[in-house]
């Protein structure tokens, strides 16, 4: 991810620059009869990124990864992958994607290794050179024990490994993770996270979609906001939290005067709220404000009663920006 | 390997880990071909039959020991010989009077003709004249034909079924006086002129005694005789069958009129070799190779369900390579369920294949053409397992039964039969109809079967499996997720 982006330290933002995309999104607008499921959707990953799509249900996530991976043709636009123009024609493009759906996408009735060898073969892939691949995965996957066991026997959280190290059997360049780990217990949701670290570190490009905010924020340096269809913002992490400040809520045995005054003026505090023992601060740097704070306090022989520090989230910025909660 | 061969691999290995299509393509039909052909197997080995059935038990010890010369055989043959011979009868031969009985007693049979053992001595011994002539004479004649008791006939009835019984009485009756008048005639006129025919005639011409001087007895008897066969010239007075006596041609012998009746039905026996196996191996073959459709339906439905037929599609892999990889193992599933099916015909059936088996092949081939044809239709249209199960069955039933593959198409209106054209198993039915030997075909008297007709047939399957395939083709959607 290093090699593709280069952040540049800015006041307030940082810049992100392209210097080798992956995937170009363009204008893409696809529709289902009358509804519009995605609406001139733009935007660009780079090599080696690991590219987070975060929306709620029905926000048109799974129809993007759908046009992604080439299973159907946007009603308008275009995708490059790799500099070519994606289509259902262009199978050879194919082979530099993997994909790995919301649902499971394995034969029950094979076992683990049977289906890795199958989807390798669909690939074209060399005996010589899909055999040692396969045990790889399964050891990467932890499922080399359970090799020969059919994939029906398996628990939701192996299912999902499997299904996972299926999308990556060919070796894609460009890995399309569809709500990976829905339905899968906290130790594969983190063994699924290793993993997906693992292969990026390797190289390769994933585009990770979820709902829930909390894998978004913690694996993705970048993020896009998908909402009824639109994208609504496209940026690193830190740039989207900046786009809402962090609130301290202190709580004093009284507010005297003049305090409010002192406070107003402390450097990265844009408001003051005052009740009666409590005060809200809306700030833009709580870390550099937090001593200042404390000696304002000081200095009016105050000893507050709690201090809660009410920090942004990809999920409050979702809310700023499309007016309900992620999870509506 | 091919992608389209990887697929088609492994939709084989699916299929031979899933009992469910095992069961229905293979057991099923096995089961039924074997239940139908313990319970039912006699409807299937009966043609629509308009002659009256004459069943007959034959205990008939044979001739006396100074028989001289006629008849040439014993006279319950010659009984029988006319029956078969007779048009619009044909004769059924019981091997015991105790399972006649049982028949009767079931309701089975209307009636049952009895020869008993002293029949063909009581026939040989029917004369118009008495002693000294004949010995111990029996006259059989009374008011109604032939008194049947008296030449040693018993005729059991069933008393709920007195009308055919009447039927068959008055078939019986006329050949037994088309079998018994001749030959008392016969030996009545070889007596004319005779000495002791002679010694009886001066007996009451006294003056016949008058013309020895001139005539011998034996000129004179001869004359007597001559003259009175030349006076009833369009008979042959001697002749002692019906034919001679009426001096017509004999009847044409139909051998196909007489049949065992098979004891063997009334237990539970698989009976192997019987001839209701060669149309109930092949019927339960045609029927259930379009149970393909279920088994290939799910296996479309079983790739939405499981999400693979997005990887399929997200696979660098063209549509037609998709649906022949799937197209493939459904035809080898299907080939092997028809070679397999026939050969357990021949091997546990004992059914035959005729003179020219290796036809088998072709008609086996094109039948599973149109079975993978249609099951592609199917699976482009079904989206659920249940529409599989319910629309599937529900159209391979109808199919089954509008085309007669459930019962014998013999039996079938002719109008239906016309409209079971429009189905391919009839065809398929057609076929095999064509080519093995049928119910009353004997293994060496088979005819050899019409090569051309059978691939014409097989024709006609192709053109079915081709347009299935064409129409599942331009309908088939592949989904996407």
């Amino acid at each position: 991810m290093a090699a593709a982006l280069r952040e540049i330290p800015m006041p307030h933002k940082m810049v992100v620059i392209m210097v080798d995309p992956i995937l170009e999104v363009r204008e893409i607008r696809h529709c289902y009869g009358s509804t519009v499921a995605l609406d001139g959707v733009s935007l660009t990953v780079g090599r080696g990124e690991l590219f987070g799509l975060l929306g709620p249900n029905g926000a048109g996530k799974t129809t993007l990864m759908s046009i992604l991976a080439g299973l159907q043709e946007p009603s308008d636009g275009s995708v490059w992958v790799a500099g070519q123009r994606l289509s259902r024609s262009a199978r050879g493009l194919r082979c530099r994607i993997g994909i790995a759906t919301q649902d499971l996408a394995l034969y029950p009735e094979l076992t683990a290794r049977e289906n890795l060898l199958f989807f390798g073969r669909l690939y074209r892939l060399h005996e010589s050179e899909l055999r040692p691949r396969v045990e790889t995965l399964l050891a990467t996957v932890g499922l080399s024990d359970r090799a020969e066991q059919r994939a029906g026997t398996f628990s939701g959280g192996m299912k999902r490994r499997l299904n996972l190290a299926i999308a990556v059997v060919h070796q894609p360049e460009l890995l399309l993770l569809d709500e990976p780990t829905t339905g899968v217990d906290p130790q594969s949701r983190n063994h699924i996270f290793e993993f997906v670290r693992q292969l990026n570190s390797a190289g390769l490009t994933v585009i990770y979609t979820s709902h829930y905010m909390e894998e978004v924020q913690s694996l993705c340096p970048r993020i896009a906001i998908l909402d009824q269809g639109r994208l609504i913002a496209c940026d690193t992490l830190p740039n989207l939290l900046r786009l809402q400040k962090t609130l301290i809520h202190l709580r004093l045995p009284q507010v005297p005067a003049g305090l409010i005054e002192k406070l107003q003026v402390l450097p990265g505090v844009t408001e003051v709220q005052a009740g009666v023992d409590q005060i809200t601060l809306t700030t833009t740097e709580s870390g550099l404000l937090l001593p200042k704070l404390a000696a304002a306090c000081l200095q009016y022989h105050l000893e507050p009663t709690s201090l809660e520090l009410d920090q942004p989230t990809l999920e409050r910025v979702f809310l700023h920006l499309t007016g309900h909660e992620l999870r509506d | 390997m091919s992608p389209t061969f990887t697929i088609a691999a492994k939709d084989l290995r699916l299929l031979a880990r899933d009992s469910r299509s095992a069961m229905i393509l293979l057991v099923m039909p096995l089961l039924l071909i074997l239940v139908l052909g313990l319970s039912l197997g006699r409807i299937f080995e009966q043609k629509p039959d308009d002659r009256i059935r004459i069943s007959v038990v034959n205990l008939d010890a044979g001739l006396p020991t100074d028989h001289q010369g006629f008849p040439p055989k014993n006279w319950s043959e010659m009984v029988l010989d006319d029956l078969t011979n007779t048009g619009n009868v044909r004769v059924e031969l019981i091997a015991s009077r105790e399972e006649a009985e049982q028949l009767i007693r079931k309701g089975d049979r209307a009636a049952v003709v009895i020869f008993e053992p002293e029949f063909s001595d009581r026939v040989q011994r029917c004369s118009f004249v008495g002693e000294p002539f004949t010995r111990n004479p029996i006259n059989p004649l009374y008011r109604d034909g032939i008194l049947t008791r008296e030449i040693g006939v018993t005729i059991l009835r069933n008393p709920s079924q007195l009308v055919a019984y009447s039927v068959i009485n008055q078939v019986i009756q006329v050949t037994l006086m088309r079998v018994v008048i001749p030959w008392m005639i016969g030996q009545a006129f070889e007596m004319i002129g005779t000495p002791p025919f002679m010694e009886r005639m001066e007996k009451h011409i006294p003056q016949l005694k008058l013309a020895y001087p001139f005539l011998s007895k034996k000129t004179l008897g001869e004359g007597i005789q001559q003259g009175i066969g030349a006076f009833f010239s369009e008979y042959n007075f001697t002749g002692k069958t019906w034919a001679k006596l009426t001096k017509s041609e004999e009847p044409p012998e139909n051998a196909e009129n007489r049949s065992v009746f098979e004891a063997s039905d009334r237990g539970i026996r698989l009976n192997r070799g019987a001839l209701r196996y060669q149309v109930l191996v092949p019927s339960y073959t045609v029927t259930f190779a379009f149970f393909l459709v279920l088994t290939v339906g799910w296996l479309f439905v079983a790739e939405r369900r499981h999400g693979t037929m997005v990887r399929l599609l997200a696979a660098p892999l063209a549509r037609w390579e998709i649906l022949l990889g799937k197209l493939i193992p459904c035809l080898a599933v299907s080939l092997l369920q028809g070679f397999l099916l026939l050969g357990c015909g021949w091997l546990v059936f004992g059914m035959s294949f005729g003179p020219t088996p290796w036809l088998v092949v072709p008609v086996v081939v094109s039948t599973s053409v149109a079975a993978v044809g249609l099951a592609m239709l199917v699976a482009g249209l079904a989206r659920t397992e249940t529409q599989v199960a319910v629309y599937g069955t529900l159209l391979v039933l109808v199919l089954a039964g509008l085309s007669g593959s459930m019962m014998p198409r013999d039996l079938m209106p002719e109008a239906m039969r016309t409209l079971s054209q429009l189905t391919p198993h009839a065809w398929a039915l057609d076929a095999y109809a064509q080519l093995l030997p049928a119910p009353g075909d004997s293994e060496q008297a088979a005819p050899i079967p019409d090569a051309g007709q059978i691939l014409r047939y097989c024709g006609v399957l192709w053109a079915f499996g081709l347009s299935f395939l064409g129409l599942a083709w331009w309908q088939m959607r592949l989904d996407s997720y």
